[in-house]
């Protein structure tokens, strides 16, 4: 093959031609640069200090750094969920948006592994050994296992839709298996903290079904976030406005009532109960992780929400998006902390336990949404996000 | 092949945390990182508040959770009955750390509690987490059952000192410090703890000095509610009671 054909074949997938939009430029410049900051910082501290650079300790095993790695996870599956509503349930609505769903599955996958990467003590260990483990019994394992089954799919689900092939059987068997997986997934994830009796904040059978929701209903406020950035002309068709202008809304509401109502569930129960280690969710309200959870990340978007004649403004969508995305991400953290506030056997003398980021463990923040918006521009402008199969557009 | 276990007296424990310095320089721990620790509890006030305390090794559980949430293995019921952990197969993931209800899990890789930090003062050679001046010979060390020097970004715990224990003769039922043939293979916690407080023996074995101990002194096992079956048992005696709860609430007044 000469270079001129390798060329040809490339141009197929990504329009190498076509100019950067002026928003998918300011996405890549400004991903490249936060990505470089976070990254150059965190690197730097992890090879002159190690993982002493993070504040977690043998008291606080997990901290930020999994706050983040859930977020993203979590967002994945529900993104993929919603890509396969279409060839799932019929819900032909949502093919405009499948394609640019399906990429950002795979972008907040990539993020949510490479964080994972910097923050586990021995990740080239994990990739040789956990494959060949077939740990059964761990939760963690069979998360792994899901997630990594989760991150073929959705390549290959990728490139049928890339490459127009979205009725075929194996392009709907591809959708299908993914929605599996995007439930068993994030309902595992739930499991490797649901079943920690021995962490009663934790401890629950609705862990799974709260991380699925509250996975979906970040994935909703992506899309609400990302097309509000969008070009006008790329939204004008009827089928296309009526989705991200009327569905995406009422269906991020619909979500939002859904997650205050299991976290209302959540709140109740855990400061009524006096069983030991539970007297964390008293400790949670001194927390200001809990309140922008509850003040930015439910109250206001769900107001913001609640009223057909704003919630159609881009602009609204986009505040709201962003509200939650903010508040669910310190919900993750506060939920990290306070399962593990009240120390296991250590006596009075000891306190419960504290624990604050670390600049390295913020520094991720960068680092991620840098990587994130990165790709996600170079995305916009290369594979062609907007594409939709072409008998929803009749 | 014996299945040890541990009993500990709290009648006769002073509390002086002996056996907590003895582990240290046995296993070569960093400062703070206490595979044996002394747990104090304070109850009421003056005049009538009391202090308890509650030796606390890794309680080497017949059905640890922390070996069914290792997502490699390296988290391991060994033969003998000690849970250990395989240094070369741990990916630092630190679930184990999440689901022992007796937090006897240890991460070295946190910010030491006093300074100097001691890494800096003995600094590691290759992939170790330092270089102390008092460590266990080359040869005794056992990355495979965790026994040894640290390597970084691995989770820790006490072997029940794997390498002594291991080495005691088989059909031996106690491991009794004042024994001269049996003193070398008995835990250093057992060894050093000067009121006797500690014994070490076969459980399976009805003749051994903790199952009659355990039997006669009604032992027991702390959270056995948790199904995890503790291999070390405590003896409340009538005085000191048993801290039922891993809590650090303030006492009430």
């Amino acid at each position: 093959m000469t270079t001129a054909t390798y060329s040809d074949a490339l141009a197929r997938y990504f329009d190498f031609g076509k100019k950067p939009a002026a928003m998918d430029l300011a996405l890549m410049v400004v991903g490249a640069l936060s990505a470089a900051v976070g990254l150059g910082f965190v690197f730097y501290m992890l090879f002159t200090e190690g993982h002493a650079a993070f504040n977690t300790s043998s008291d606080m095993a997990w901290g930020v750094p999994i706050a983040f790695y859930l977020f993203f996870l979590l967002t994945s599956s529900g993104l993929s969920i919603i890509a396969s509503l279409d060839s799932v349930f019929g819900l032909r609505v949502f093919y405009p948006i499948a394609k640019r769903a399906v990429f950002l599955s795979l972008l907040c996958l990539i993020v949510g592994f490479s964080l994972l990467a910097l923050e586990i003590g021995r990740p080239f260990r994990m990739l040789l050994v956990l494959p060949f483990s077939f740990q059964i019994r761990s939760p963690m394992w069979w998360m792994g296992t899901f997630y990594s089954i989760d991150l073929v799919l959705l390549l290959i689900k990728f490139y049928l839709i890339h490459t127009g092939n979205w009725h075929s059987r194996f392009s709907h068997l591809v959708a299908r298996l993914s929605f599996v997986i995007c439930i068993l997934a994030p309902g595992t994830l739930g499991l490797v903290f649901g079943m920690m009796a021995m962490r009663p904040a934790w401890f629950s059978n609705v862990m799974p079904m709260y991380f699925i929701l509250t996975g979906f209903t970040t994935a909703v406020s992506f899309l609400l976030f990302f097309t509000s950035l969008l070009p006008r002309d790329e939204v004008k068709a009827p089928n296309i406005n009526h989705l991200y202008r009327e569905v995406l809304p009422r269906l991020f509401f619909i979500a939002l009532l859904a997650v205050i109502g299991t976290r209302f569930g959540q709140i109740i129960t855990g400061l009524w109960s006096n069983y030991e280690g539970m007297e964390a969710n008293w400790l949670q309200l001194q927390s200001p992780f809990f309140w922008i959870e509850i003040v930015a990340g439910l109250a206001l978007p769900t107001v913001l929400m609640a009223f057909d004649s704003i919630n159609r403004l881009p602009m609204v969508q986009f505040v709201a998006a962003s509200l939650f995305n903010i508040g669910i991400f310190f919900s993750r953290v506060e939920l990290l902390i306070m399962g593990q506030k009240v120390p296991l056997f250590k006596g009075y003398w000891a306190g419960y336990v504290e624990y604050w980021p670390s600049a390295t463990e913020w520094m991720l923040l960068p680092a991620g949404c840098g990587i994130f918006l990165l790709l996600y521009g170079g995305g916009n402008w290369l594979l062609r996000l907007s594409d939709t199969e072409v008998r929803s557009q009749r | 092949m014996a299945r040890w276990g541990m009993v500990i007296d709290l009648e006769k424990c002073t509390g002086c945390q002996a056996c907590t310095t003895a582990c240290q320089m046995e296993n070569s721990k960093l400062p703070g990182e206490m595979w044996q620790d002394v747990l104090f509890y304070n109850e009421g006030v003056y005049p009538s508040g009391k202090m308890t305390w509650l030796p606390r090794p890794c309680m080497h559980c017949e059905n640890p959770s922390c070996v069914s949430v290792c997502p490699t293995g390296a988290a391991y019921k060994a033969e003998n009955g000690a849970v250990l952990i395989n240094w070369e197969t741990c990916i630092g993931c630190k679930y184990c750390m999440i689901a022992c209800p007796y937090g006897v899990r240890f991460w070295a890789e946190e910010k030491q509690k006093t300074q100097p930090d001691i890494r800096g003062v003995f600094p590691p050679i290759g992939d170790k987490v330092w270089d102390p001046p008092y460590k266990m010979p080359e040869h005794v060390q056992d990355p495979k059952r965790g026994v040894g020097i640290q390597p970084k970004n691995v989770v820790s715990k006490c072997t029940f000192c794997y390498h002594r224990v291991s080495k005691a003769p088989e059909g031996t039922v106690d491991l009794d410090p004042d024994n001269p043939a049996t003193r070398d293979f008995t835990p250093a916690c057992v060894v050093t703890c000067a009121p006797t407080a500690r014994f070490f023996g076969d459980l399976d074995n009805p003749e051994s000095q903790v199952r009659k101990l355990i039997a006669e002194k009604r032992g027991v096992r702390l959270l056995d509610q948790t199904g995890n079956r503790p291999q070390v048992y405590y003896l409340a005696g009538e005085a000191p009671a048993i801290p039922e709860t891993r809590s650090v609430r303030k006492p009430t007044t």
